[in-house]
């Protein structure tokens, strides 16, 4: 990444590229490490693609507003692109285009295509800073009735999907 | 952070930092702003971080696992009876940058179970949902679509099609609709 940053002062410097040229350089390269580093972003791999991370969940219900409602309200998710009658965005951890994450909220289709042999079942969330006492009391002060265990907990949508949340100690892929 | 940008090298140009200090200062900014922003928002309250895991049952887990890990290049830990986990990514990783200790990788749980049996846990049994979750949708690092598009057709993967200006749709072994792109679909172009 210095290397990278050394460049682009000295091509500024020679007058290669501008001044606006240079700063969106620097912060599109911030952009690039955060979402897996730059070696990553130009490596793809021999076969197959590299996953960074969940980029939406398609999320189909009778009333795209009442979901909307509960996880911009329960879990803090920012609403965007709200169109008022049958979707709206939900938009959580790094920012839009950063590595953030996106709920699509959206009212059943008419024209719904068969449902799949199978099902995502459930979502789990990280919550940072994980603490047992504070996110059970927080929940309840929405209405919830969380159950689990300590660092996880369950609770259902309006529509009864569930939603797990938990720390990075309860639910760790190498633990 | 284009606005530190355009302070620090106003700064060098007017000499109140060197060169080097330019270079160093530029640097650390890079790949410690997303950290340092995730830290400063730590909520209050609840608010999710990052997905942890999606959980994804289906009438055979290996079949499902095997498929993932083909496709997206991941590796299988915690193989179990019934489920089986595929990390995005090393032990050890850090998400995004989104903070230095507390948010682990994402994480695919390929299952096959009775959906019908009680929630762990005290948590009773399961209601039946009214709503679902009808495509996930993946960010793949270097995405292009054309070149992608090649790849998966090359690797025998069915349905790949077109979506909307910045991703490809694809049918995984059980008819379940997977979406992949770049960070250029987001909550802010998608819709």
């Amino acid at each position: 990444m210095e290397r990278f940053i050394a460049d682009l002062v000295k091509r500024f410097e020679t007058g290669n590229i501008s001044r606006r040229d240079f700063c969106e350089g620097v912060a599109l390269a911030a952009t690039v490490y955060a979402a897996g580093g730059a070696d990553a972003n130009a490596q793809a791999p021999a076969s197959g693609l590299r996953m960074l991370g969940v980029n939406h969940i398609s999320y189909s219900c009778p009333d795209y507003r009442k979901a909307r409602d509960f996880y911009s309200s329960v879990l803090g998710m920012e609403k965007l692109k709200d169109d008022g009658k049958a979707r709206v965005n939900l938009a959580f951890g790094p920012a839009p285009g950063k590595g953030g994450s996106f709920i699509v909220a959206r009212n059943v289709a008419a024209n719904a295509p068969a449902p799949a042999r199978s099902v995502v079942d459930h979502v789990c969330y990280t919550l940072p800073n994980w603490n047992d006492a504070r996110v059970n009391a927080a929940l309840k002060a929405k209405g919830q009735n969380p159950t689990g265990r300590s660092g996880s907990v369950n609770v259902f949508d309006p529509f009864n999907f569930q939603v797990q949340l938990a720390s990075s100690e309860a639910e760790n892929p190498f633990i | 952070m284009e606005g530190f940008v355009a302070t620090k090298l106003n700064e060098f140009e007017q000499g109140k930092i060197s060169r080097r200090t330019l270079i160093e200062m530029l640097t650390l900014a890079v790949t410690t702003v997303h950290a340092a922003e995730a830290q400063t928002a730590a909520p209050a309250g609840v608010k999710a971080a990052l997905i942890n895991h999606i959980s994804y049952t289906c009438p055979n887990f290996k079949q499902a696992g095997d498929w993932y890990s083909k496709v997206f290049n991941l590796d299988q830990v915690g193989l179990k009876e019934t489920e089986v986990t595929l990390p995005f990514g090393k032990k050890g990783e850090q998400p995004y940058n989104v903070t230095a200790k507390d948010v682990p990788l994402t994480f695919l749980l390929c299952r096959t179970r009775d959906l019908n049996a009680p929630l762990p846990n005290g948590g009773g049994p399961r209601p039946k949902s009214t709503a679902l979750i009808n495509h996930v949708g993946y960010t793949v690092a270097d995405f292009e679509r054309n070149r992608v598009r090649d790849q998966l057709k090359a690797m025998g993967v069915a349905n790949v099609r077109d979506g909307g200006l910045y991703s490809l749709h694809m049918t995984d072994p059980f008819g379940y609709d997977v979406q992949i792109s770049g960070l250029a679909n987001n909550a802010l172009t998608d819709g």
